[in-house]
């Protein structure tokens, strides 16, 4: 059996490499893929828990952390499909009208 | 059996919610003005139904659903914020095209806000917690031709996302260690969770969670944007009611479930309340948008709210709970007030289009608009702290518990910060009575006049008469310690 080490060796790594991206990409594409990839790597920490302590809360919570990354997903694509009807792209950094 | 009576209050916003979404779909766009009516109507029940039950204690649906002092005590702030911005948003939604689709979004968030007061379990608060955030991202993107509101959208959006993921990551942590979700059982198994490092990456993932909803500083960077950007009475939602969400979910989480952790949390939120207010307060003189000043003050108000982590006595409790409602008053007021004079300048086509809510708006407001003036003042003047109103009940409650606490230190900084935002709240004031106006009289939109005066009501029975309110933030507080 894999020791549980190595999972959450595994979604740390995951979750620092979508940490990352949102800070340094630009695209909005990128970013929604870059938070999925944050929102999974806890997914894959609760399965990971879930397995090694014997109980189903975590299986559980990853199913609704699914539906629920889902959801998100779909209002960010809705939020930035209208500012791409304005700004004819979807680059984050140029939206800047709004600072102190 | 479950007591669905218990319930009331929730049931009665999810079906005003889905039935004006529904009957909007069949409505022209003119007679959609019936639909902000039924909205203020269903949250007004709820809010009766709430009051009813204050008291009552029970434990629902295999104990993921508490009902308790504090669960209904922030009920009633999360509806009366939703009563003060539906009724205004009437005005705001005339002749919309798409006033169900608002109305329902601010129900649901809403109900989000509710079920998260009262989440007794983690996937519960972490389901509620997103049912709230979705439906004010899409809420604060409502003006979909308008570049900030999306600008201010987007960014809440992102911030928003990366910390709901950071407080997955934490929660999945605290799961993993003490192998359940249920936050008493918890609080029981935190033992090994206080011993390994795994608690303290616990505990830092979830004030960052937690922390960017509250809009503490370092977590507050969508705020002032997203607070300007979006609709004034999406603004009023999110100041005055999404952010007292991570306040409850805060409460429950640290205060009720990592109680073994409380050195490490406490230690963190002592840093983040001073740090938070000071930022805030010395930042909000100089804005002239008067929205990203409330942001900036709303942004030193959490700092405030945030002192009860640190001193964390019954009384600290009691004057934290009870800034939440207070807050709700003073911050969903005023607003709606600059929700009514952004009407004003674009509508009348005078003054600052690009800014309309620049400070330049605000200039002989007492004059022009008296009622929406006055009731400004109100909110302002309860915000710095002056006396006879909800601001001033509240800063005492909190501040003088810090001092019988032994933490004089952070009562003093509290003060100094009050006095500070003393000065950005008079420069409004003076603007509105002691400047010259700009134009001519004007009569104020019956629904922005009647979400005022509640809003003012309010602030002033909270300040005169605060008895039966801080009784119910004593009840409250019971729950949390």
């Amino acid at each position: 059996m894999i020791p549980l080490s190595f999972y959450l060796g595994l979604s740390a790594l995951l979750f620092s490499i979508g940490l990352y991206g949102v800070m340094t990409h630009k695209n909005g594409i990128r970013i929604i893929m870059c938070i999925e990839l944050m929102l999974n790597s806890a997914n894959l920490n609760l399965v990971a828990f879930s397995s090694y302590t014997n109980t189903l809360d975590g299986q559980v919570f990853a199913m609704f952390s699914i539906a629920l990354a889902a959801a998100e997903a779909a209002v960010g694509f809705a939020i930035f499909m209208a500012i791409y009807r304005m700004h004819d792209k979807i680059n984050l950094d140029e939206l800047n009208i709004l600072r102190w | 059996m479950v007591n669905f009576m218990l319930l009331a209050p929730e049931i009665t916003v999810v079906a005003t919610g889905l039935i004006i979404l529904l009957i909007g779909v069949f409505m022209s766009p003119r007679t959609k003005n019936v639909l902000g009516y039924l909205a203020s109507l269903g949250v007004l029940a709820a809010l009766v139904l709430t009051i009813q039950s204050f008291g009552t204690v029970a434990l629902m649906f295999y104990d993921t659903v508490s009902i308790d002092g504090l669960s209904q005590f922030f009920k009633l702030v999360f509806l009366a914020v939703a009563l003060i911005v539906s009724v205004a948003s009437i005005k705001y939604n005339e002749n919309s095209d798409h006033t169900e689709e608002f109305y329902t979004l601010v129900l649901f968030a809403t109900f989000g806000m509710m079920v998260v007061a009262s989440a007794n379990d983690l996937i519960l608060l972490f389901c509620a917690f997103e049912l709230a955030s979705l439906a004010t991202f899409a809420l604060a993107g409502f003006e979909k031709q308008n570049a900030k509101s999306l600008e201010g959208a987007m960014k809440y959006f992102v911030i928003g996302a990366v910390s709901s993921a950071l407080m997955l990551f934490g929660i999945s942590f605290v799961y993993g260690a003490t192998g359940t979700t249920s936050i008493p059982a918890i609080a029981e198994n935190a033992a090994f969770l206080a011993q390994s490092p795994i608690g303290i990456v616990a505990v830092v993932l979830l004030i960052a969670g937690f922390g960017f909803k509250m809009a503490l500083v370092p977590f507050h960077m969508w705020a002032p944007d997203t607070y300007q950007g979006s609709p004034s009475v999406v603004s009023s939602l999110l100041a005055a009611g999404s952010k007292k969400m991570g306040f409850v979910a805060a409460f429950r989480v640290f205060i009720l479930a990592l109680p073994a952790l409380q050195v490490d949390w406490q230690f963190a939120f002592a840093i983040l309340a001073v740090v938070t207010m000071t930022f805030g307060n010395v930042v909000a003189v100089s804005q002239t948008s008067v929205k990203r000043m409330l942001a900036y003050s709303s942004l030193a108000q959490a700092g405030y709210i945030a002192m009860a982590f640190v001193v964390m006595t019954p009384m600290a409790l009691t004057g934290g709970i009870f800034y939440t409602l207070a807050h709700a008053f003073m911050k969903g007021g005023a607003f709606i007030a600059t929700a009514t004079v952004v009407w004003m300048i674009t509508t009348q086509r005078t003054g600052n289009l690009d800014v309309p809510d620049h400070l330049d708006s605000f200039r002989g407001l007492g004059k022009t608009m008296p009622l929406a003036a006055l009731s400004m003042t109100v909110f302002v003047f309860a915000l710095a702290g002056i006396p006879q109103t909800a601001g001033f009940m509240a800063k005492l409650v909190l501040f003088s518990s810090a001092i019988e606490a032994g933490m004089a230190w952070l009562a003093v900084i509290a003060v100094l910060n009050s006095a500070l935002s003393l000065f950005y709240y008079a420069r409004l004031v003076r603007y509105m009575y002691f400047l010259p106006p700009e134009g001519k009289k004007i009569g104020m939109p019956f629904p922005y006049a009647a979400s005022l005066l509640i809003a003012v009501a309010g602030v002033l029975i909270m300040g005169f008469w605060p008895e039966p309110f801080l009784q119910w933030a004593m009840d409250a507080a019971q729950v949390l310690i």
